[in-house]
């Protein structure tokens, strides 16, 4: 398997406080990975730094073997790279199939106000989440957690990734919601997509993974397959301070 | 650019271009004027609309980027005898450029602040104008006996109304693209819109070069119509707001709604006049405005489009689906 992502010892302060604290970890191609550790282990700001929102202070991050770090988050996206956040963000005023239609747009003037929208395109991605074509005229105001995030998991889709960061994908869903998200990743699983994904839903999590790495404070604490990183004394100590 | 107009749609623009070409035949010479302007301040609205109701950017300064316009083809036409023809071009010209300069910093603020710096752009240019190079400008007393293009009421009419129908047809096409999509999508959530893979500065550039072009045409244009120019007038505070105003009463980002703002803002500005002299009159399209932003925030557009689809909502109460 080649390397589709590389972390390289990768610092992180906000003031005072270190956040991401030296960590390095790879995620290879087709691999699924999830990413552990209690609240404030500093799981949201390694997405938010291999996106670009932020900047690291120092180490690399590079996705096919080239360094990212100093490009913007567009381009990172155009690159392949993709995420879902924990809270949510539709565009509200959207409905279904504009919001799939933002991620789907190429970032070219001439073809923005030249080529056309591909509606078949878009029912495609929709449907791939699990909506219905009914559902492409609904607004996000009218869509329930579960269904927000299928439409973040859409918009996401849309700009074709080859590396998906899912940042507490099952948070405020039920368990018919979870069963059916559960599905949705199995099958992206299998249709090669690679993924990162951070959730506190460990029972969830374990099925659609291959390895596991567990931090806290910043720092990598475990590394290896699901079942041996919960089995790891460093990280039931985090957990659960035991 | 497919699908962007349907043929419905095109019978639409059609009948009203129809109709507003033909009412030179109806109305008087001075309701001609008032249509006239109505038409300038249409231009101006959906200028403002295509940068601050899509992009969410708003802007308080767009006098400035008219006056910009405004004074490039004055100063060129009346001091230096150069034709309207190749001063308005220039004119659109300098405001992209000038316009472009000061703002472009602006657009990496946001909020409020890109708000504040755009009213200080305009209040600058106010005390610029008047102290830099006056035998130019014509200082605190502007210019006057500027050439105009044509003359009389109805020729005015039709060359406002071409122009302002040409504009309003093109921001329409344009906001329906799937970059009028984006440009809307940045209202709502900008870092979102980068995350869909997108370059948000470059769009936020191109809906600021597009609504500055309009305002150096529009400006252009309306300084050769009054054949005078003057600063107190063109960067007065109540012009912003009647410019805002428009946009909002008509139903901000739908290009249509500011025009139709435009037109209503007009004549209840002229219908007031006799009855409220002084500027009174803006504490009443104040309260109009201020109900009517209670009552449909998305303005006039949206209550047409509620009625069409027989779905008005009464006050206080949501429409279905609506309830967010």
């Amino acid at each position: 398997m080649a390397t589709l992502l590389e972390l390289d010892n990768v610092f992180k302060r906000f003031g005072g406080i270190v956040a991401t604290n030296g960590l390095s970890f790879t995620v290879e191609k087709g691999e699924s990975l999830a990413l552990i550790g209690p609240n404030g282990a500093g799981k949201t700001t390694i997405f938010s730094l291999i996106m670009g929102e932020i900047r690291q202070n120092s180490g690399a991050i590079r996705f096919k073997g080239k360094d990212v770090s100093n490009l913007a988050t567009h381009e990172r996206i155009k690159r392949g790279i993709a995420r879902t956040y924990q809270v949510p963000r539709p565009f509200g005023d959207m409905d279904v199939a504009q919001n799939i239609r933002v991620g789907m747009t190429p970032d070219n003037l001439w073809q923005m106000v030249f080529g056309a929208p591909d509606p078949a395109a878009e029912l495609e991605i929709a449907r791939s989440v699990g909506f219905r074509e009914s559902d492409l005229a609904r607004t996000p105001s009218t869509l329930s957690m579960g269904d927000l995030r299928k439409l973040e998991l859409a918009r996401a889709l849309a700009t074709r990734p080859e590396v998906m960061l899912l940042d507490e994908v099952f948070a405020g869903l039920t368990v018919a919601e979870i069963d059916q998200i559960s599905d949705l990743l199995a099958q992206k699983r299998r249709e090669g997509m690679t993924f990162v994904i951070v959730s506190h839903d460990l029972r969830a999590l374990e099925p659609l993974v291959d390895r596991a790495v567990a931090m806290t404070f910043g720092k990598a604490i475990a590394e290896g397959s699901f079942a041996s990183v919960m089995g790891d004394e460093a990280v039931r100590s985090a957990y659960l301070g035991e | 650019m497919a699908r962007v107009i349907t043929p419905r749609q095109a019978a639409l623009w059609l009948v009203f271009a129809l109709v507003m070409l033909a009412l030179p035949q109806f109305v008087s010479n001075g309701t001609l004027r008032i249509m006239i302007f109505a038409n300038f301040l249409a231009i101006f609205a959906m200028s403002w609309d295509f940068l601050s109701g899509k992009t969410g950017y708003v802007s308080f300064g767009h006098p400035f980027l008219i006056g910009i316009g405004g004074y490039t083809t004055a100063i060129l036409s009346y001091r230096f005898g150069v034709p309207i023809s190749i001063s308005i071009p220039v004119a659109v010209t300098a405001t992209l450029v000038g316009g472009t300069l000061f703002f472009l910093p602006a657009l990496r603020i946001k909020g409020t602040y890109f708000a504040l710096v755009t009213l200080a752009f305009m209040e600058l240019m106010y005390q610029l104008i008047q102290v830099i190079r006056p035998d130019l400008t014509g200082g605190t007393r502007g210019m006057s006996g500027i050439k105009t293009m044509v003359s009389g009421a109805a020729p005015n009419f039709y060359l406002s109304f071409g122009l302002m129908f040409a504009i309003a047809l093109g921001l329409w096409m344009l906001s329906r693209t799937r970059l009028g999509t984006s440009l809307d999508a940045i209202s709502m959530n900008e870092e979102a819109v980068s995350g869909s893979g997108l370059n948000t500065t470059r769009l936020k550039l191109v809906a600021f070069m597009v609504s500055a072009s309009v305002a150096g045409l529009g400006g252009a244009f309306y300084v050769h119509y009054l054949g005078s120019i003057a600063p107190r007038a063109l960067f007065d505070i109540n012009f912003v707001f009647t410019i805002i105003v428009s946009a909002l009463i008509g139903g901000s980002a739908t290009i249509i709604g500011p025009m139709a703002g435009a037109f209503f803002m007009t004549f209840l500005l002229e219908y007031l006049r006799p009855l409220l002299p002084g500027s009174e009159r803006y504490f009443v399209y104040g309260m109009i405005a201020l109900v009517l932003y209670v009552y449909q925030p998305k303005g006039i557009f949206a209550i047409v489009s509620d009625l069409r689809n027989g779905k008005l909502r009464l006050p206080g109460r949501a429409a279905n689906g609506d309830a967010a």
